[in-house]
């Protein structure tokens, strides 16, 4: 044989090498099909079940998916297509159509089943891995509560520590700048809030005992039912949603969402700790967050679900804060922000912590281009950039205090924090204290307030969308 | 009390030697570094992951094995390997 030859033979086999792959993949795609539809046939033709999955125990680490499939994919044809692969359907969101959580028993990569599932393109939208984070320590340190030294200021709130709050008030203390604030003293002659406006703090849960949060937390109303899901059960919801143990008890055991919470609504003029942007309003604290501060899409997902479930028996929730992120992205998640934006929700979202541009790098979900997502970015006191914020004249809308925040801690404790995480929380609470002064406004008009209504700042300006500080005697219609 | 860096730089070599296959004792300590991470999964978040957008305090662990250098993160909650064969995990 010559050298041609042995090149001719060698390119013929890759080719037929190549072929096999591609026919045996589309074989396995066709059993897949083939296997959903079989199951949906038999149960319209006979009722009857397919033949039992082989018995595996249930276990809450198990690999999982999320999978939207497309309309009419009944719930029960997609509980029989989970069994005909040998998964479970663990829970159904019920706010986005479709949209469902799959365990998947046999232990395969979620990537591996997530492509499974979207190879059944005539009954999936798209699936996706939802990967579990299930690692915590045992232990946690509050940290040390930073001590505030009073000092008087006319028409300020009497809570001790007011003056370090520089982002209700900054009085250029501590060398921050003059007027470098969110003018709340300004916008309390107008309001301080109510508690008929509900703002949803979906994080790591809310301590609901902390001595200047308890006035102001929600409880679920008398009137409200139970929270009941198809999956989950009756959930005695009177706290609120705890999306990672499926149960109605969301207590903070990290801190940073009773840190968000106090900034949105610690109880003003009690002589306690700080006073919050609202002192008046509802918070209801939605845990998907650990102890350690991450956590799992899907979770965030159902926590969204759970607010959306409560919007529709009657809850006011009018603004959900999310002051955490990730550069990955997720459909579903995205999905369930829309949902939540066509219940009149306001989704405000922190820009991100890396000091880069989410124009070119998107974080999400502050980067979802949906018209009840605000995108965060934060300032330090002398009005500047903070040097870890994230920014970006298309995806990031508006700039907040994020640096240097005191509020509420774990055990009734105060401290100091910094991170877009914190500014999030400001545009919440300006958000709720405009709700509170006009409740039937709709959730776009209030964005487009908050985000025209901006002190525009000069190192903000090619740098975010509005150019501007959240003001919240500007959203209201004063002069700050 | 939660974790101290003794206790993530110990749980680091002994995950980097599980992992490679190699004697504990061969794995180097480079250096172990106190630092801020942009967020609370330390910078480094895992597959499929979010984390609350507030600056944390925690400690960089640069180790050496087989001639590369290997990098985890932690703090008093967890322990981090960063960019391993281009993943990021959760170790405790």
């Amino acid at each position: 044989m010559n050298r041609n030859n042995i090149w001719i033979h060698i390119s013929i086999a890759v080719v037929l090498i190549t072929l096999a792959a591609v026919l045996g993949q589309i074989r396995l795609w066709e059993n897949s099909l083939r296997a959903s539809r079989t199951v949906s046939d038999n149960l319209r033709k006979t009722g009857a079940p397919p033949p039992p999955p082989p018995l595996r125990s249930f276990d809450s680490a198990e690999p999982e998916v999320l999978v939207r499939f497309k309309p009419g994919v009944s719930v029960s044809d997609i509980k029989r297509i989970a069994v005909g692969k040998n998964d479970l359907l663990k829970d159904e969101f019920e706010s986005v159509g479709g949209l469902v959580e799959i365990d998947d028993l046999d232990n395969a990569d979620p990537e591996t089943t997530a492509n499974q599932y979207a190879a059944m393109s005539d009954l999936v939208e798209y699936a996706q891995p939802n990967y579990q984070i299930n690692l915590e320590p045992d232990e946690f340190n509050t940290g040390s509560p930073r001590d505030g030294v009073y000092r008087t200021i006319s028409d300020a709130p009497n809570d001790p520590l007011f003056n370090e709050q520089w982002s209700a008030s900054n009085r250029g203390q501590d060398g921050g700048k003059e007027n470098a604030d969110i003018g709340a003293l300004h916008a309390w002659a107008k309001t301080k809030g109510s508690d008929k406006i509900v703002v949803a703090v979906l994080d790591t849960g809310v301590d609901y005992t902390q001595k200047d949060l308890v006035a102001n937390m929600w409880s679920r109303p008398d009137a409200v039912p139970e929270y009941s899901d198809d999956e989950l059960g009756t959930i005695d919801d009177i706290h609120g949603f705890d999306a990672d143990a499926d149960a109605g008890d969301p207590m903070d055991d990290n801190g940073h969402g009773t840190h968000c919470a106090g900034i949105i609504g610690a109880e003003g003029n009690n002589g306690i700790g700080i006073s919050g942007i609202n002192w008046n309003v509802s918070i209801m604290p939605l845990k998907f967050l650990g102890k350690g501060g991450f956590g799992s899409t899907g979770n965030a997902i159902k926590a969204i679900n759970y607010a959306i479930d409560r919007k529709q028996h009657g809850v006011n929730v009018r603004v959900i804060n999310a002051s955490w992120g990730s550069t990955q992205y997720s459909r579903a998640l995205e999905d369930a922000i829309r949902a939540a934006g066509e219940q009149g929700i306001l989704f405000v979202a922190a820009a991100g912590n890396n000091g880069s541009n989410n124009d070119r790098s998107a974080h999400y979900p502050s980067n979802f281009d949906l018209p009840n997502v605000i995108s965060v970015a934060a300032l330090d006191r002398t009005d500047t950039l903070a040097s870890f914020s994230n920014y970006g004249v298309k995806t990031v809308h508006i700039a907040a205090p994020g640096r240097d925040i005191v509020s509420t801690w774990l055990g009734d404790a105060f401290r100091e924090a910094s991170g877009t995480s914190m500014a999030a929380p400001q545009v919440s609470g300006v958000a709720a204290l405009v709700l509170a002064s006009e409740p039937k406004l709709t959730m776009t008009k209030l964005r487009e307030r908050l985000l025209s209504t901006v002190d525009k700042v000069d190192s903000l300006q090619g740098k975010i969308a509005s150019g501007g500080r959240v003001c919240a005697a500007n959203a209201l219609g004063m002069k700050d | 009390m939660g974790f101290t860096k003794e206790d993530v730089t110990a749980a680091a070599k002994q995950d980097l030697a599980d992992r490679l296959g190699v004697d504990e004792g061969s794995v180097e300590e480079l250096s172990v570094t106190g630092r801020e991470f942009p967020d609370m999964s330390l910078g480094a978040p895992a597959d499929g992951e979010m984390s609350a957008q507030m600056i944390a305090t925690g400690w960089e662990i640069k180790l050496g094995a087989e001639g590369k250098t290997y990098e985890y993160r932690g703090d008093k909650y967890q322990l981090r390997l960063v960019d391993f064969d281009g993943r990021n995990y959760v170790i405790k």
